[in-house]
């Protein structure tokens, strides 16, 4: 079995649960059972073509899914898989005049 | 209704300014009271300044990583308490939901926009995205006003 947290605002999805563990031996086999076992959670995670949502990403422990074997990638006992969304944006209106220069990268 | 903390709403304001002329972005962590005479309340008592990780120049973009979400939603787990939302600022702009900001969204959280003008807050609002990034529904925003 391995175990997916629930991110909050999902989780009136799934009975409350903040995590749920499920038998799975691919990540595309153990997201198939979380929206076996929770039908209303799929539209939230996959479109109308059944595809995973844009700004849906799931992580294996702490690795993307992305950079390892997308949804094929093997499953083991005890693994933790957590649904993280993208996310971005931009007032996107004065970049074209901007010159500022780009700051170096660090939070504060 | 989605009201923010003195603390979190310091630390709000504070990383917006300090990232002025480029947005900054980060993580809104709290509770969820469902069903009170205002509705569902989401109350913000941690702001968490995540690193804006747009690739290019920072005045009208920003981009979380996701690590930095998945981090921050830890955070909240170990504490006890909820990833609710996510903000970002908008330098010399208004705090509306843009094109890009829709384009990019994602519908499980609240979006506080705050808008920084000349290096200063200026005002702030709270936006709920659909599944399908069409439509960006304003929420009822509350802070502590100085
Ligand atoms: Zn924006």
């Amino acid at each position: 079995m391995a175990k997916v947290l629930i991110p909050t605002p999902l989780r009136q999805f799934t009975e409350k649960n903040d995590s749920v563990e499920l038998a799975g031996a691919t990540v595309a086999e153990v997201m198939a059972a979380l929206t076996q076992k929770f039908p209303d959670l799929r539209k939230q995670l996959f479109n109308d073509e059944g595809k995973m949502r844009s700004f849906v990403n799931v992580y294996l422990n702490d690795e993307d899914i992305r950079y390892l074997q997308k949804d094929a990638t093997a499953v083991a006992a005890g693994d933790t898989l957590s649904i993280v969304p993208s996310i971005a944006g931009g007032a996107a209106v004065r970049e074209v005049e901007r010159t500022l220069p780009v700051r170096p990268a660090g939070g504060v | 209704m989605i009201k923010i903390n003195e603390t979190a709403w310091a630390a709000m304001v504070a990383h917006a300014e300090a990232a002025y002329p480029n947005e900054c972005c980060g993580a809104m962590i709290g509770q969820t009271t469902i069903g009170t005479i205002d509705g569902d309340v989401k109350s913000v008592t941690i702001a968490e300044a995540l690193e804006n990780a747009y690739a290019g120049a920072q005045g009208a973009r920003y981009e979380l990583r996701p690590e930095d979400l998945l981090a921050a939603d830890k955070k909240a787990r170990a504490a006890g308490l909820d990833l609710i939302g996510i903000f970002h600022s908008h330098p010399d702009c208004d705090a509306y939901f843009s094109k890009t900001d829709l384009e990019n969204s994602c519908p499980w959280y609240s979006f506080v926009v705050l808008s920084v003008k000349g290096g200063k807050f200026d005002h702030a609002n709270s936006f709920l995205p659909n599944a399908e990034q069409t439509v960006a529904e304003k929420e009822e925003l509350i802070w502590p006003k100085s």
